[in-house]
This record gives structure tokens, sequence and C-alpha cells, in this order.
């Protein structure tokens, strides 16, 4: 018996830990968040990618660094366990594997442009658009977590919904993208830098 | 009727000549089944860095596979980014696609996949032939009706070839073995242009 109510205590603490905000809270974060996304010019910062797939013992661990500049610049780096760069840049990806260099070009698919735009804005955070998502707002421990679940159905079929983790800056310290499976990709990131200077160079390919 | 026979006489003579062919003499096998040890710990979780090739273009991800039970494995390809792009699910002769991004859901595409992911992840097959030639075994078996050599050296599964009329249409190469891992694979086709390269991340 004893065990049982540790059990439903455990499970009524865990529940909490992820309280649902009172609308006065959202209002107050989106805000923030919206303001510090606006004054956010360039980004710099390290990661570490955890892919969860339900079937696997151990989820699969790749770092690397990102940079942002405004307005839509993004580059992700991956060094560990493989050296690999792709660029949001325009209506392409550029990408680098291991040296092997390769284009995507976006503009003939609608679909995948939405996509990429919602990757390069979830690195500010700023996804705002009560159109284009369902959102709802938490507290999680020290950190207020939003969930952006897309509406649209195509788009629903790629991601059942982006969980973003803010600090209280309103600046994000983590993104996790949801699979329809719930199969998802964790990215948490540390050292990130903003508004210090990051030269176009860095997105040249 | 004679078509039948003719394909089987063509058959005949095509496998007896790709042995004799590299030099292999055919000797009685004691042993009833092959074994191909690479996906076989169902503890490990497998996880490749991937370079497709094909018709002249290159694209990367991640390979990943897992032993969920004997004779049923879970095959995965995602981007570096994570995105999945396909899922598959191989048990004993059964395949299931439990997801497939919609831009490759070719049948044909889905086809050259199964067939070559299913005899990677293999582990046993029933030994129909066996040739020898100093240190190394050819061990010629049947997956799902495509006839295939296992190449050993010292013992050492190097590589499976799936074999037509005496030529290798297809070959899964093993390198860089360590224990039962092989850190490299490749996979060459010889009648369309696929190559599909894994390097060992984990």
């Amino acid at each position: 018996m004893r065990n049982i109510l540790y059990i439903l205590f455990l499970l009524v603490a865990t529940v909490h830990s992820q309280e649902k905000m009172t609308t006065a809270e959202a209002i107050i974060l989106k805000e923030k968040i919206k303001t510090q996304a606006a004054e956010t010019k360039t980004i710099t910062s390290d990661f570490v990618q955890y892919k969860h797939l339900d079937f696997l013992t151990n989820d699969i661990v790749t770092k690397g660094y990102l940079a942002f500049k405004m307005p839509d610049l993004v580059k992700w780096s991956y060094v560990d366990p493989f050296v690999y760069s792709v660029i949001f840049k325009d209506e392409n990806l550029y990408i680098n594997d291991e040296g092997q260099k390769s284009d995507v070009n976006l503009s003939s698919s609608k679909l995948f442009k939405q996509l990429n735009k919602m990757i390069v804005n979830s690195v500010k955070g700023d996804m705002f658009d009560d159109n284009e998502f369902e959102i709802s707002y938490f507290i999680n421990k020290k950190y207020s977590e939003v969930h952006f679940s897309p509406i649209n159905k195509k788009i629903a079929k790629y991601i059942k919904a982006f969980h973003i983790l803010f600090n209280s800056n309103g600046d994000v310290v983590e993104i996790k993208m949801i699979e329809p499976s719930d199969d998802y990709t964790r990215i948490v990131f540390s050292n990130r830098v903003l508004n210090k200077t990051v030269s176009d160079a860095v997105f040249a390919h | 009727m004679r078509y039948l026979l003719i394909s089987i006489c063509l058959c005949l003579v095509g496998c007896a000549s790709y042995t004799k062919k590299h030099g292999f003499k055919e000797i009685e096998s004691i042993d009833k089944v092959v074994y191909n040890p690479y996906f076989s710990d169902a503890t490990k979780d497998y996880v490749y860095k991937a370079k497709i090739e094909v018709y002249n273009k290159t694209f990367g991800g991640i390979f990943i596979v897992k032993k969920i039970s004997e004779a049923n494995h879970r095959v995965v390809f995602t981007t570096e980014m994570g995105s999945k792009i396909f899922d598959f699910s191989f048990n004993h002769d059964d395949f299931k696609v439990n997801y497939i991004l919609e831009e490759m859901d070719k049948k044909i595409l889905l086809n050259i996949l199964k067939k070559d992911f299913r005899v990677l992840v293999r582990e046993h097959g029933n030994i129909l032939n066996k040739s020898v030639k100093e240190n190394r075994t050819l061990l010629e078996t049947e997956i799902v009706n495509k006839k295939y050599f296992y190449a050993f050296k010292n013992d050492q599964l190097n590589s499976i070839s799936r074999v037509k009329m005496g030529k290798e249409k297809v070959q899964f190469i093993f390198s860089d073995i360590s224990a039962i891992t092989a850190k490299n694979i490749q996979i060459l086709h010889h009648n369309i242009k696929l190559t599909i390269k894994l390097k060992s991340i984990n």
C-alpha cells in the first residue's frame, strides 16, 4: 500500500513538474520572447543533439555548433562523431559532408520551404503564429516551455510538434522536434552568445 | 516448359561457373548454416554515417539497425539533423514499411532497398554448396529465391555477393572488422548506378 502511495506521489510530482501557465503568464512570456527575438541579430552556440528512436537502447548523440545571422541565415555544423554542415540560405540548403559539397534547392517544394522556415525560426524561438500553430504554454522547473503544433495537416505529417524551452531572458535553451511516431530530435544549446559580430564568411559555401 | 528448362540449365551453368571462375573447388559441407554476425547483437545499437551515391548524386544521412528479437530487425535512415527518411521492419521473410518520406515512396526504389537490407541483416542461411581456395571459403545460399555467395577469409565474413548467370549483381563488402562488428560496409550495385557506403560512428 505504501508503495502504491509512493508511486502515486511520484506520478503527481511528475505531472506537476510541467505545469500549464495562466493566460496572463503566457502573454508576458510571449512578449518577452518576441522582444528578445527582435533584438537578436546574431547567435552563436554549441549544441548537443539527441536523436531518440523508441526501439534504440541509447539516443544517438551528435555535437556541433550553430551560427545565426539576421534575417534568416543559419548554419548547423556537426563536429562529432562526424564533420558535416548545412547552411540554410535563401531557398537553398548548402551541404558540406566531410568535404563533399552539394546543395538542395527548395523553391519547387512549398512544403519543404515551410518546414525549413520553421527550423530557422525555432532557433530564435519566435514561432508565435496562431494561424500556423496550436500553441500551449508550460512552466518546466526553472524554464518556460512552449509547444507549437502545426495546424497544416501536410506539415503535421512530418512534425507533430516543436517543444521549445526558454530561460528567464526568453532565450532558447532547448528545441525538441517530435515526429508523428513520437520519436524525436532534442537539441540542447550551451555557450549561447547573442549579438556578437558574425562574419558573412561563416555562411559562404 | 522449354523456357523453364533453359533457365534451369543456364542457372546451373552460371552458378557453377562463378566459383570455378574464381578458382574455388567444391567440397562437401559439414556445416548446414551460414552465419552473418554483423547485426546479431540485440544489446547493441548499430549506428552508421551513410553516403548514398545514386546516378552521380550523393546524399548522406544516419543509418541505424537494431536487432529487436531473433530474425527481427529494425532498419532506419535519417538525415544528419534527425528527420526520418525511412523506417523498415524485417521479421523473418516479412517486410514492413513503418515510414517512408513521400518523395521516396517509389516501388522500384523500395524493392531495391528491401532486397539489400534483408541480406544485410539476415543472420542465418542454409548452405547449398561449399567451395574452398587456400584460406578462403565460398558458401552458397538462397535468400527469397536469389542466389548469394558468402565469402570468408580465415573464417571471417568479408563479402556477400548476389550472383546471376555467374556474374555479381550486388556486392556487400565488410571491412575494418573488430569482433562481430563491421565498421565499414559497402553495398555496390553492378547493374544500376547505386552505391551505399556505411561507416560506424558508435
